[in-house]
């Protein structure tokens, strides 16, 4: 019998010598771990050619998922949110006691007034907008709350708080009173996924709104898109603003977009790099913008 | 006459409500972080619960199932194809366990090392299977990833200490 010195299992042999030499099952036996990383590997493998086969739909497994995850994301996210309040009065807390220490509790408490009807303020002011700006809008949305980001480096997608029995559907668009979010990619009963327009495999129709010039804008780098699809010959310039066209069926037509930041000529079509005009790192609430179908389910969902 | 030769090879063992509580916690966080701090995108915290319990266990198997656990959970979070952090996080649980039995592991230095390459490999291991199998893959963004590697060892220092205080000799 042979053992293998690094092992930790010193006890167990990793090779059994018969009179022919090592037998087929002993060398499967000693790289045991190898073969099971290659079978993993390759199940997962079939896996991902199965999803590519079926166009993604693997509805199953995400749904049971997001459903397990969401009251945990919930309940953290509450933490958090308590948490950092916290974190942040303690801190004005320990500036005021520094910076005057006879006025201190009189202070602390000026602070921490001033403190909340600043959040307040704040927060009443982000809401007015959020609320004129529903209302100036030609088409019926449903606020929602960001509540979790997708992880991943490279996924750019959060998921917000209202979904199914809210009338959301798939490809619904979500946008602030700054312009476009993303639109609606998978839909949960109590949340729905929402693929930023800064994703590699989003896709926007939108126009220029100086020249009318078209393209579809999809996501670049950096937190930057890049508008394809525009001639060489039509006058971009840096500073142009991007807006929706309306062509694609899922935003509606002329909400701002971006800001062309960089132009260049490519073979047929111009290199542009546009700065999405909404600040995604920063998400707090949402508007939906709801189909006409969804938005009578809406109105019967408040009827009730 | 067969000649077995013995190493003094620590082998930790951590109770598996530990586990749960830590892999759980590390999948939340990496869905909450960025929403408050833009720059958690770089850090990859179920990676570094995977490291650390690999490297402690020293068990291939292990590291192979945690590795896969993990990563299909992480997949089934994100919009993308289920299995890319599955596969990535299942080859990265296999060599820290196989490197965990040639390494002093209570050095700080060989810990750092140690993360930094494995963040390292993970990340190309990613990188490679987006540009295999996506049809529009992420472009490699070389500061970045270096970011990422920097962030990553960082906080799995502040971690694993954590971490050292929930584990016992096998």
């Amino acid at each position: 019998m042979v053992f293998d010195p690094n092992s930790p299992d010193t006890s167990r042999p990793v090779a059994v010598l018969t009179p022919d030499g090592i037998g087929v099952g002993a060398i499967v036996n000693r790289h045991r771990p190898l073969f099971a990383l290659l079978l993993v590997v390759t199940a997962q493998i079939l896996l991902l050619s199965l999803q590519i086969i079926r166009n993604h739909h693997v509805r199953l497994i995400r749904y049971w998922a997001v459903q397990a995850f969401d009251p945990f994301e919930r309940s953290l996210g509450g933490l958090i949110n308590v948490s950092s309040t916290a974190y942040k009065s303690y801190r004005h807390l320990w500036t005021a006691e520094q910076e005057n220490q006879e006025l201190r509790l009189q202070l602390v408490a000026a602070q921490a007034q001033v403190q909340r009807l600043g959040q307040e303020a704040g927060e009443a002011e982000h809401l007015r907008t959020l609320l004129g700006f529903k209302n100036q809008l030609g088409f019926q949305t449903v606020s929602a709350e960001v509540i979790a980001s997708s992880p991943g480096e490279n996924s750019n997608a959060i998921f917000i708080d209202k979904g199914s029995d809210s009338g959301l559907t798939n490809d619904l668009a979500v946008i602030i009173p700054e312009g476009v979010v993303g639109k609606i990619v998978a839909i949960f009963p109590h949340s729905a996924q929402v693929l930023l327009v800064t994703d590699s495999s989003s896709g926007v129709g939108v126009s220029l709104a100086q020249s009318g010039v078209q393209g579809i804008l999809k996501g670049g780098s950096n937190n930057f898109c890049d508008l394809h699809y525009v001639m060489n010959d039509e006058a971009v310039n840096r500073g142009d603003q991007v807006v929706t066209s309306g062509l694609d069926q899922v935003y509606p037509k002329g909400l701002p977009v971006g800001t062309v930041v960089n132009v260049g000529n490519g073979n047929i079509y111009k290199t542009i790099n546009v700065k999405p005009s909404v600040d995604l790192n920063r998400l707090e609430m949402v508007l939906v913008v709801l189909k006409p179908a969804a938005a009578e389910q809406q109105a019967m969902n408040g009827a009730r | 006459m067969p000649v077995t030769t013995h190493r003094p090879i620590a082998v930790f063992k951590i109770h598996p409500a530990i586990l749960s509580v830590a892999a759980l916690a590390a999948l939340l966080l990496q869905t909450l972080l960025p929403l408050k701090l833009p720059v958690a995108r770089l850090m990859d915290f179920p990676l570094l619960i995977l490291i650390y319990f690999a490297l402690m266990r020293r068990d291939r198997m292990f590291g192979i199932g945690l590795g896969t656990g993990l990563g299909l959970l992480q997949d089934t979070l994100t919009h993308g194809y289920i299995g890319i952090f599955g596969i990535a996080k299942a080859i990265t649980g296999y060599l820290a366990a196989s490197a965990s039995t040639r390494f002093e592991l209570e050095s700080l230095v060989t810990r750092t090392v140690l993360t930094g390459v494995f963040v390292l490999v993970h990340n190309l291991c990613l990188y490679g299977l987006q540009h295999v199998l996506l049809e529009a893959p992420p472009p490699f963004q070389p500061i970045a990833t270096a970011s990422a590697v920097m962030m990553n060892v960082a906080l799995g220092l502040i971690l694993f200490q954590i971490l050292d205080r929930f584990r016992r000799p096998a």
